[in-house]
């Protein structure tokens, strides 16, 4: 802060990005429900304002050596002091611009998808309430702020994923979606309570100083281990990872803005912004490696049976995501950042592709979406074989420097096991990812007369308005690899983690770029030539094929869990106890009370006989007491 | 006699005993009339304690509004009323569930002018519990909340509303059972001369052994009040039984009752109890937590639901009491006081389905998102709030609580926070089944809430966003009297 002008405007415009939205949100909600038009105007003109903020923070500090903290006090009751501010440092700055860019595309793009929907406005809305939140955790100064709106960005994308609620498979899928993020949230927090017992501070910028070094290892080691527990809830990372296929039944604009581009990356963007402080434990390190390995494979494989294309497009993006943790986690901040940046652009295009050919095909069936022509519909196509191509990491798209990038950070690492991984993920990706162009490209079976573009509810002005968003996330995609060197640049400014050595062997680039040709001529082998049954290789072997359609039989033991321990065990032993047991027990109280009642009511005959007997009797024996036991 | 200025807190319970007065005066028909001078003088009773919430000094520790009149010498027993940080968002919040319970039951029918009596009279007793400060007063203002409860739930309840007002009824009595004579046993320990809770909480009034024993009773008294883990059973079901508006301030108010008075006599004035005694408390509140969401998730009924979740949520207020720290006990007024709103909405939501779809059993709802978007939307703003999404109310309740705990009981704040994932679990589960899907033929000609039955439900809504963005409005209030009394302590 030490110019003080200069930090008002940066001020003004990181609260007018953050604060907008949230208007607009409850304006929406509030007050115009009721006009689908007005609302989407309100929505786009505040994310439109946050983009040019945007913009202009990222140019102004283009050159900031140190990060700028604003923070004010939010609450405060005993030691508790929650603060909320802004933190604009390089990592920041590029996210923000990211979050406020797609934020902006996809809310064009759904003013055709969504066109004619009844729940335009409320679409908006929750829109809006998506970006305040996303931005805001973003910019978060403190762990806190930043959980805060970690747990509001999956409220969005619950409200979201089950926006049409009256699909049983979208509300059932945006639950999922919700608990399972919880369940990795609660070790989120627990995190946060650790280092805040330990550490007494939960600003970012302290945690990633040195000074947190003078924290015992293994605190650090068992934060940051839970703290990963989030990223892996938030991100869909092996165990995790279930949600986020099943999160396809939301519109598809939802898909390409939560969760491919930018919520599912808020994961690997907390790993880059604790970069330092897990630096500090390599155990941690080593588990994020191992986790985000297992991820990219295993959902690589669930990739490459799907016929769904929308599913195809979220398991690659949970092992795009996995690969970025292996980035980071292998010690080179700049590569991890820098493919989350590329991948929000091509996988965002990839989504909105495939939103357009669903809403000209009617379905999600990708031998389907083939039949019906979707080759002829030029733009979405031309642009999804781009997008294609940068996710296989084909030169010179922007994905191929990104993947190149972090290949050579995993070869830096002392055991190959991880190269060598990373060279089947980039096979296997490849090969899944031009399995389903060449499907659509080419379709087999009779073609069906039906042209897509006729198919009806397509209007011609809807389409344009898609197409534009498409036409500039491509362009963005084209040129964003060879912006690396500046990038890398950018971010390290007064970075205070450690920094790999540059440097990788030489028959790197080679190595993956064989593994990408490779896959690329299997699958034009098995899908594309001429005379191929379009019958994948693991799909001819019956087992396998099974096991990777169930997804590894994870959600089945996910489910096995819920129904057969929780529900039945001990949901149904507590109901039960209260029935049982604390009532029957109460019950069993009261109605002994009433059958001591009614012994004692046979006393009360009412004769006046019995009565006089008795009070006789007592005299008597009153009397005999006094006898044998004077009063001396 | 002693006034520090105009009586705000007497005032706010005439307020509430001159409504009773002019109800009973009004000839029964007069259903209208009866409904609108209920609404006027609930109103004024909330206009009064908002008065009197914001014009509290924070600034200034100790008792405020402070009202004094001897009435038995010789035994010591005054009419003492005061406010501290704890009572006043007490009084705020039995002020809001009170107008906004009143405003609910509009389209009451049934004995109109017996139910509004009976529910002033309830309310009176519990302003008049939060706001005394004599032990003597404390008692029967507990008494007084009581007997309404059981005319209310027996006449114009619902699901075995005999069985649940006797069931209540039976509990809380075994309750003041307990109470009764921990607050006789207090007196004569401390000579016999006062009822004075500020002159009883004086350090070595009692002996280490006198506060062990007193605050067991106190606990227990005021824990089955309190819906604490096994005495709990009374609290669902009673819920269920009763209409609406009495669910509302059952749940919202009447739950707190419990808590507070474990807080204002038990923690008060047997401190060395209270440390003695903690991890008892923290081993219940955690089993509860954990237990009354476990119980919620195989509920089939939308108000056993709400009614589980209570139990789990006073579970986290149990817990914040039980960690011995200004953080705790912050947290868990405070979330009495977001429970109570939220709970309130809860039921207000529900009355509305309940007149309208006649069932409250979730597998026969269904779909009424796109029938009645408001009432759902309702309810589904209290949900969120029970599963604690940040920027509502509760958050921040279990937020301290849970920093608190963490702090003292590693294990039980572990468990706790644990729970979180199956309170979503149940809460998304009804939101799912009862509300999203596609829409029933049979309840498509059903109508939204308008606007004039929507107002009890705006002001609470509102409510919940306003102390979920501004929640240190209350914290400042509710530490002002916090860390006096955690300094104060030996």
């Amino acid at each position: 802060m030490t110019y003080p002008a200069a930090a008002d405007l940066t001020l003004t415009a990181a609260i007018a990005a953050t604060a907008l939205p949230l208007a607009a949100f409850a304006v929406i909600l509030l007050l115009t429900r009721g006009f689908p038009r007005l609302s989407a105007a309100l929505s786009i003109a505040a994310i439109s304002v946050a983009l040019v903020c945007a913009g202009l923070l990222l140019v102004r500090h283009g050159h900031l050596e140190t990060p700028l903290e604003y923070s004010t006090l939010w609450m405060a009751g005993g030691d508790i002091v929650v603060r909320v501010g802004f933190l604009i440092d390089p990592l920041s700055l590029l996210m923000l611009m990211i979050v406020a860019v797609i934020c902006f595309l996809v809310q064009v793009y759904s003013l055709g998808y969504m066109a004619g929907d009844p729940g335009f406005a409320r679409y908006y809305a929750f829109m809006s309430l998506f970006a305040w939140a996303m931005m805001n955790l973003t910019l978060a100064a403190s762990l806190l702020q930043l959980y805060i709106f970690w747990e509001l960005v999956g409220l969005s994308s619950y409200l979201l994923i089950g926006f049409w609620y009256e699909k049983f498979s979208a509300s059932e899928a945006g639950k999922k979606a919700f608990v399972m993020t919880r369940l990795g949230d609660v070790a989120f927090f627990i995190g946060i309570l650790l280092v805040l017992l330990n550490f007494g501070n939960l600003s970012i910028l302290e945690l990633n100083s040195p000074r947190a070094g003078f924290l015992p290892p293994a605190v650090v080691t068992v934060s940051a281990l839970l703290i990963f527990g989030g990223i892996v809830g938030k991100s869909a990372q092996f165990p995790l990872l279930t949600w986020l296929p099943d999160a396809m039944e939301g519109p598809t604009p939802v898909s390409a803005l939560l969760h491919s581009a930018t919520m599912v990356a808020a994961g690997v963007y907390l790993l880059a912004r604790l970069f330092p402080f897990f630096s500090m434990s390599p155990a941690a390190l080593q588990v994020c490696l191992a986790v985000g390995a297992v991820s990219m494979l295993l959902s690589a494989t669930m990739a490459m049976v799907s016929r769904d294309i929308k599913q195809v497009w979220a398991y690659s993006t949970i092992s795009q995501l996995g690969l970025m943790i292996m980035g980071l986690a292998a010690g080179d901040y700049v590569a991890g950042v820098f493919h989350l940046t590329t991948h929000a652009g091509f996988k965002a295009l990839l989504f909105l592709c495939a939103g357009v050919f669903i809403h000209a095909c009617g379905g999600n069936d990708m031998f389907e979406i083939g039949r019906r022509g979707a080759r002829h519909l030029k733009i979405p196509m031309i642009c999804m074989i781009i997008a294609a191509a940068a996710l296989s990491g084909v030169p010179p798209l922007s994905g191929f420097f990104s993947k190149e990038l972090i290949l050579a950070a995993l070869a830096g690492r002392p055991s190959p096991i991880w190269l060598a991984a990373g060279l089947l993920g980039a096979f296997l990706t490849t090969y899944y990812t031009f399995r389903l162009i060449f499907i659509i490209l080419f379709p087999r079976g009779e073609a069906q007369a039906k042209d897509a573009h006729a198919d009806g509810h397509n209007s011609e002005a809807g389409y344009r308005v898609m197409a534009a968003p498409l036409i500039v996330l491509a362009a963005v995609t084209g040129v964003l690899g060879f912006g690396g060197h500046a990038l890398g640049r950018f971010l390290l400014q007064g970075f205070p983690g450690p920094v790999p050595g540059a440097g990788h062997p030489t028959w790197l680039p080679f190595a993956a770029l064989g593994a990408t040709a490779a896959a690329v001529g299997l699958a034009w082998f098995e899908f594309g030539r001429r005379g191929a049954d379009q019958v994948g290789f693991v799909e001819r072997v019956e087992p396998l094929r099974e096991l990777f359609r169930r997804r590894w039989y994870i959600d089945d033991a996910y489910r096995w869990l819920l129904d057969h321990v929780l529900y039945r065990v001990f949901s149904a032993f507590c109901a039960k106890n209260d029935q049982k047991v604390i009532d029957g027990a109460v019950d069993g109280l009261g109605g002994s009370m009433a059958a001591a009642g009614r012994i004692l009511a046979v006393l009360h005959t009412g004769s006046v006989q019995f009565r006089l007997l008795v009070v006789s009797v007592v005299l008597i024996l009153l009397g005999l007491y006094y006898f044998v036991y004077p009063l001396n | 006699m002693e006034f520090s200025n105009f009586p705000y807190l007497t005032a706010i319970l005439l307020s509430c005993v001159f409504g009773l007065l002019i109800i009973l005066f009004l000839p029964d028909e007069k259903k209208q009339a009866i409904k609108q001078i209920s609404a006027v003088f609930s109103g004024l009773t909330l206009v009064l304690s908002l008065v009197v919430f914001c014009t509290y000094d924070t600034g200034r520790a100790g008792l405020q509004f402070a009202e004094r009149v001897t009435w038995v010498p010789s035994l010591g027993i005054s009419y003492f009323n005061a406010a501290d940080g704890f009572s006043l968002p007490m009084i705020l919040l039995t002020g809001i569930v009170f107008f906004t319970g009143v405003l609910t039951m509009r389209e009451l029918e049934l004995r109109v002018k017996e139910f509004y009596a009976l529910y002033f009279l309830l309310v009176t007793g519990v302003f008049g519990l939060f706001m005394s400060f004599d032990l003597f007063f404390i008692f029967i203002w507990y008494d007084v909340s009581l007997f309404p409860m059981y005319l209310l739930i027996a006449v114009w309840g619902s699901t075995r509303k005999e069985y649940g007002a006797m069931k209540l009824t039976l509990y809380l009595l075994a309750g003041s059972a307990l109470i009764l004579p921990a607050i006789i046993y207090l007196h004569v320990a401390a000579g016999g001369t006062s009822f004075d809770i500020t002159a009883l909480m004086r350090p070595g009034t009692f002996s280490p052994f006198q506060q062990k024993l007193a605050f067991l009773l106190l606990f227990i008294g005021f824990g089955i009040l309190a819906g604490v883990w096994p005495f709990h059973t009374w609290s669902p079901v009673g819920h269920v039984a009763a209409p609406t508006a009495v669910s509302m301030v059952h749940a919202g108010v009447l739950m707190k009752i419990g808590a507070f008075g474990v807080l204002r006599v038990a923690i008060f004035l047997c401190p060395e109890g209270w440390k003695f005694w903690a991890p008892l408390m923290a081993t219940l509140a955690v089993i509860g937590i954990v237990y009354g969401a476990l119980a919620a998730l195989s509920q089939t009924d939308l108000k056993f639901v709400v009614g589980y979740s209570s139990v789990s949520h006073m579970g986290i207020v149990g817990l914040g009491l039980s960690t011995l720290t200004v953080d705790g006990l912050n947290g868990a007024v405070f979330q009495m006081f977001a429970h109570g709103i939220m709970t309130a909405l809860f039921f207000s939501a529900i009355g509305y389905i309940y007149d309208r779809t006649h069932t409250k059993m979730i597998p026969e709802l269904g779909g009424l998102s796109r029938v009645m978007p408001k009432a759902s939307g309702y309810f589904i703003l209290a949900a969120l709030t029970g599963i604690g999404v940040p920027c509502l109310a509760s958050f921040w309740g279990e937020l301290v609580v849970f920093i608190a705990a963490f702090k003292t009981y590693p294990v039980a704040g572990v468990s706790a926070v644990g729970a979180l994932v199956i309170g979503a679990l149940f809460m998304l589960r009804v939101v799912q089944r009862a509300f999203y899907g596609p829409m029933q033929a049979k309840f498509a000609h059903l109508a939204d809430i308008p606007f004039h039955l929507g107002i009890p439900r705006m002001i609470l809504a509102a409510v919940i966003v306003f102390f979920g963005l501004f929640p240190s409005v209350l914290f400042d209030v509710i530490d002002s009297a916090a860390v006096p009394f955690m300094r104060g302590l030996p």
